[in-house]
């Protein structure tokens, strides 16, 4: 026995998908769903998008058809375009939204697992001065302040990674895969 | 091309006063918006148009109804706020400003 198709349910339409074509339009929404991080109301944008999806793909199908292929649905998610966020306009709302950003950690430059940096970026202060802060701790504290750096490694939420800034070096990736490994496990006990 | 690409920033900019100016002819939906801009220098899509209507949409210029449609689902029509109509208003004003000061510069 074979799946042939399934039936996905866009904003207010309804449409047979092969498994490729299922695959291809999860991964398009996945992708504008990360693109529009930072919109304060994605769900309505994402709505409109799978509603565009489902438009284009039916008026694609010969009248014979029923099941979307991806000889509908690439041609479509072509014509309909990845999501571009407008430009910001540069005023006072912009700056309040930039410092009232929460406490994240940025893979992006980060030495460790990016918590310098996130508070850095959080209190406005050097990033520098911060390590060099941290480094004294840990001589003064024993040690102590590994603890805390590992509490606040599991805590913050990560920054989404911002395209076309600096790669993330090794260590970082690894402290992000191993927290959000970590994260996933601890979540998997409690529920 | 290089003229073009020059000029890129500017036609971002200025998407959002065109796609008011064209909600502000009258209530359309954005099928109609992108053919209204496709074969000019602002063809668009809707990856990019949603999101723009969404954020003109917050700052309360426009607004949408929901209309049934002969076929398929009900489609939302978009139509300029007063805000929206201000705001449009404003535009076409430092637009032609800006018009005039590019058309006396090198004399």
């Amino acid at each position: 026995m074979k799946r042939i198709s399934v039936t996905v349910s866009l904003n207010r339409s309804t449409l047979q998908f092969d498994d490729a074509a299922y695959a291809r339009l999860e991964n398009y929404l996945a992708e504008s769903a990360s693109l529009l991080e930072g919109d304060p109301d994605p769900q309505e944008i994402l709505s409109d998008l799978e509603q565009a999806v489902a438009d284009q793909c039916a008026r694609r199908l010969r009248p014979d058809q029923t099941v979307v292929t991806l000889a509908e649905l690439v041609p479509a998610l072509e014509e309909i375009g990845s999501v571009q966020t407008p430009a910001a306009s540069v005023g006072p709302e912009q700056a309040t939204r930039a410092t009232s950003r929460p406490l994240q950690q940025v893979s992006e430059g980060a030495v460790i697992s990016g918590v310098c940096q996130g508070l850095a970026r959080y209190f406005g202060l050097n990033v520098t001065a911060l390590r060099i802060f941290a480094v004294l701790l840990l001589l003064v504290t024993g040690g102590g302040v590994i603890l805390v750096y590992f509490a606040l490694m599991l805590l913050f939420p990560y920054a989404p990674l911002e395209s076309g800034s600096q790669p993330i070096r090794w260590l970082p990736a690894k402290s992000r895969a191993f927290t959000e490994f970590l994260r996933e496990k601890l979540s998997l006990a409690t529920s | 091309m290089l003229v073009e690409s020059k000029l890129a920033p500017i036609r971002k900019g200025l998407l959002e006063f065109l796609v008011l100016k064209i909600v502000g002819a009258r209530s359309v939906y954005v099928p109609d918006i992108l053919r209204r801009l496709a074969g000019t220098e602002f063809t668009t899509q809707e990856g990019t148009l949603y999101p723009l209507l969404s954020k003109l949409r917050r700052e309360d210029l426009v607004q949408y109804d929901w209309q049934e449609s002969d076929a398929g689902p009900p489609r939302k029509y978009y139509r300029l706020t007063d805000a929206g109509r201000a705001q449009l208003a404003a535009l076409d004003d430092y637009w032609n400003r800006i018009n005039h000061t590019i058309a006396d510069m090198g004399h």
